[in-house]
């Protein structure tokens, strides 16, 4: 077995992580657990740029993906949602 | 050398295969404790990728993600507390496995790096990783309800 072997394996396995989850977060239909898979597809996306040898891009991935980005989408979603709530209150 | 990358590879995979499962089925409390896992398997995986390719630098990765996964976690702990289900939701033994496997690695670059400064970062990333992990599982089992008090 060649050195460069593992090398790709790694590679391919990021690559798959990436692929899986990316499509998964667009095939869930409710916005709070495309969230939750966002978050994981983030830090999957940081590890393949880490094995890409781009681990600078890979740290603003990892800062913005992990906390940043769900932190967002669930305070939209809770604001959308309050406001739907209260304005059946009104009505 | 090889043996490091091998390693993160089998971490990654196995870890982020099975956090991708969790994460896309199952009732919304599940979900949050797969997210959770995804930190403290990527994490170590991070840790042996920088010991792999011999550069100590993509350790700050790994440091990263230790502080920022338990964040991502207690934000989605904290704004699903509004969802109508409200079960208590607890996985202490995949915490304690998930809490071993970095002990486990930090250990084992430690023994490989030696003394010096970067076994106390690794240290450092070492409790970082499990302190997270543990606060992340309480604030989860103690219910969503728990976690709106603090």
């Amino acid at each position: 077995m060649g050195g460069g072997d593992v090398y790709d394996a790694v590679i391919v396995v990021a690559l798959l992580l990436v692929a899986a989850s990316a499509t998964a977060a667009v095939v869930q239909r409710d916005p709070a657990r495309q969230a939750l898979v966002l978050s994981f597809s983030g830090v999957v996306l940081a590890t393949l740029f880490t094995v890409l040898q781009a681990p600078d891009v890979g740290l603003s991935q990892l800062a913005v993906g992990s906390a940043l980005t769900p932190l967002l989408i669930m305070l939209s979603v809770r604001k959308i949602r309050r406001r739907g709530r209260s304005k059946e209150d009104t009505r | 050398m090889n043996g490091w990358i091998l390693a993160a590879g089998i971490v990654l995979g196995g870890g982020g295969a099975a956090a991708l499962w969790g994460v896309t089925t199952g009732p919304p409390a599940r979900r949050v404790i797969a997210q959770n896992l995804t930190t403290s398997a990527v994490c170590p995986a991070l840790l042996l990728f920088a010991q792999g390719y011999g550069r100590p630098a993509y350790v700050d990765l790994a440091l990263l993600l230790a502080l920022l996964g338990p964040v991502g976690t207690l934000v989605f702990a904290r704004l699903l507390s509004g969802e109508p289900e409200r079960e208590r939701t607890s996985a202490w033994g995949l915490t304690w496995a998930a809490a071993a496997l970095g002990a486990a690695v930090v250990v084992a670059l430690c023994v490989a790096g030696g003394p010096g400064r970067a076994m106390v970062k690794l240290l450092a990333i070492g409790v970082l990783l499990i302190g997270g992990n543990l606060i992340a599982s309480r604030a989860l089992a103690g219910g969503f309800q728990g976690v709106r008090g603090g």
